[in-house]
């Protein structure tokens, strides 16, 4: 009986290891390591191709190289701005949208929940080729819309200041049934009775969702927040299909600059220390998250 | 409770009504504003030169034609991108399944030191993103020659962590006297795992096929930085380059079957399963 418990401990604890190992060892080689390594070699010189070993050290003066060109300020000033304009337009959209898919008698409410959810499941490349060709001053469909309803054309992707909105315009129609599922998983969590005792006390529809569901809802709340806010500061696809950066680096995002600089200028400790910038931002702001979610 | 229900909601008929048709009204706009891509996709890749040049715009064509779904077969080699894509999507999906869910279950059932800060070490490489290892790993790749090549391509994507938390969430919620019992009666870890763990994680592993698939499939950066002949090209990386080539208006039909194409894997996956992905991400979402 002994052996019997003695020969379980042993075949449990070596499957543990067994287990583990594919998935950790594949996770170590292809994301830690390769992390450690853009860190270092963005405290090197180098090129994409020359060897590790030929790299020369040059401590912290690829970051101050990155933020005395004004290309990579510009590009994070970009992505920032690009980040913010979703929030503003996607979270009240998808409370909204959510208490409308949550609530709603109408028949079709489901077909709307997967027709919503359907862009975000298609590839990005895919969907910034279709609005290419919608934006399309000339040819496009959505300027000849605006004429009927007596509005100028619109140059779109083609001008310094709607460029970056008409990408914006692009993730919005994307990624919005995302974050409404996610309300709406979170409304399910709001016991019924709250929203019965309300009426009964003749609160009105908009009473009820500020003082019940806004503050029950923190917390997806929270997390669409951090979220999108992630997703959106790596926006590359729309930008690398569709801009280029341009006009006038008006697109210019953080990540697709960090590409071009290790791939079209083989700037490897250049590139790698604009990754480690962001890499940086996204840790802050995951780390703000789980103090979100402690202090909810 | 119904009751209650019953005892507020006293709109008046025709309140009722209004109330009602404002909301079919919000369903068709929707519908309308979502689905207008995908209708100018398909309509676009079936009209001739003729109608894609017509000013004010053609909204469906007058006689539509399917050759461009041929075309885009003869411009680029999209039938071998098309073979790439899924050999690439099914090698890795099948890679993210079998790691996800052995170490979910050693996550979710195993006790030993350090597994707690092991696992927020998984969860923290979900929030990495995908462009801060590009540099290190297309080194990797090129000096091992694996670049442009399968494995190149598929590799770095044969663990996840987000599978792995997925599959801790619903393996956890198995009964652990189901696996006493059946340790008990002498079976060992691996025949546990895959005679009784498996067959209850069919929900869960059909989430995780679905996302992993959706997510090789139209992955663009990787392919981007690795594949440099078109034989090795992916799908999606062929439509970033027939748009790039194709600049004239005339040949946007092409780009629009090749596009159509390119994304109906992900919509026929999406269509049949949104249930399973709707509640992968409420997993994700709100519990953990």
């Amino acid at each position: 009986m002994i052996q019997r418990q003695r020969s379980l401990i042993r075949s449990r604890s070596l499957a543990t290891l067994g287990f583990l190992s594919p998935g950790l060892g594949l996770l170590i080689v292809f994301v830690a390591v390769p992390i450690l390594l853009t860190a270092w070699i963005s405290l090197h010189q180098g090129s994409m191709a020359i060897p590790y070993s030929r790299m020369r050290w040059v401590g912290f003066s690829n970051y101050a190289t990155i933020f005395e060109q004004p290309i990579f300020r510009t590009a994070l000033l970009n992505v920032f701005l690009y980040s913010l304009a979703n929030l503003v337009i996607i979270l009240p959209l998808s409370i909204l949208l959510g208490l409308f898919l949550y609530q709603a008698q109408v028949y079709g409410r489901n077909v709307l929940r997967t027709v919503l959810f359907l862009p975000y499941m298609i590839p990005t490349v895919a969907v910034a080729i279709v609005w290419g060709y919608l934006y399309e001053p000339q040819y496009g469909p959505l300027n000849e819309i605006l004429s009927w309803l007596h509005l100028p054309a619109q140059g779109w992707l083609g001008s310094v200041y709607e460029a970056m909105l008409s990408l914006v315009i692009l993730n919005v129609w994307q990624t919005l049934g995302y974050y409404v599922v996610m309300v709406v998983a979170g409304l399910t969590e709001i016991p019924q009775e709250y929203y019965e005792a309300a009426a009964l006390d003749g609160a009105g529809w908009w009473r009820r969702h500020w003082s019940i569901t806004l503050p029950l809802l923190r917390r997806t709340l929270a997390f669409v927040f951090v979220i999108l806010t992630i997703n959106t500061l790596q926006v590359f696809d729309p930008v690398y299909v569709l801009t280029q950066g341009s006009p006038v680096n008006s697109t210019d995002v953080a990540a697709y600059e960090m590409y071009i600089t290790a791939f079209n200028y083989g700037q490897a400790g250049l590139a790698s220390a604009m990754a480690m910038v962001m890499l940086a931002i996204v840790l802050v702001l995951s780390l703000l998250q789980l103090r979100l979610f402690r202090s909810l | 409770m119904s009751v209650y229900v019953k005892s507020y909601r006293r709109h008046s008929r025709g309140r009722r009504w209004l109330s009602l048709a404002l909301q079919y009204l919000c369903v068709a706009l929707i519908l309308a504003v979502m689905l207008f891509p995908f209708f100018w996709l398909l309509a676009s890749s079936l009209k001739s030169p003729e109608d894609l040049e017509a000013l004010p715009p053609v909204w469906w064509p007058a006689h539509p034609a399917f050759s461009s779904y041929r075309t885009v077969f003869e411009v680029t080699p999209f039938a071998r991108a098309i073979l790439n894509s899924l050999i690439v999507t099914v090698c890795s999906t099948t890679g993210i399944l079998l790691t996800s869910i052995m170490a979910g279950y050693v996550f979710a059932k195993h006790q030993f030191r350090g597994k707690n800060t092991l696992f927020v070490g998984v969860l923290a490489t979900m929030m990495v993103p995908q462009f801060v290892m590009l540099i290190p790993l297309y080194r990797m790749m090129a000096a091992l020659h694996l670049d442009n090549t399968y494995p190149g391509l598929i590799l770095p994507n044969l663990a996840n962590g987000f599978g792995i938390f997925l599959m801790r969430q619903f393996i956890a919620g198995i009964p652990d006297e189901l696996l006493e019992a059946a340790r008990l009666d002498g079976a060992s870890e691996w025949t546990l795992l895959w005679r009784v763990v498996v067959p209850l994680l069919r929900p869960a592993a059909a989430a995780l096929v679905l996302f992993a698939f959706v997510f090789q499939w139209n992955n663009f950066l990787w392919p981007l930085s690795m594949v440099y002949s078109p034989e090795m090209s992916t799908v999606v990386l062929s439509l970033n380059g027939l748009r790039t080539y194709t600049s004239s208006v005339t040949f946007t039909n092409i780009v629009m079957a090749g596009t159509a194409i390119g994304i109906l894997p992900s919509v026929l996956l999406t269509l049949w399963a949104q249930r399973y992905f709707i509640e992968g991400i409420s997993l994700t979402g709100i519990k953990g």
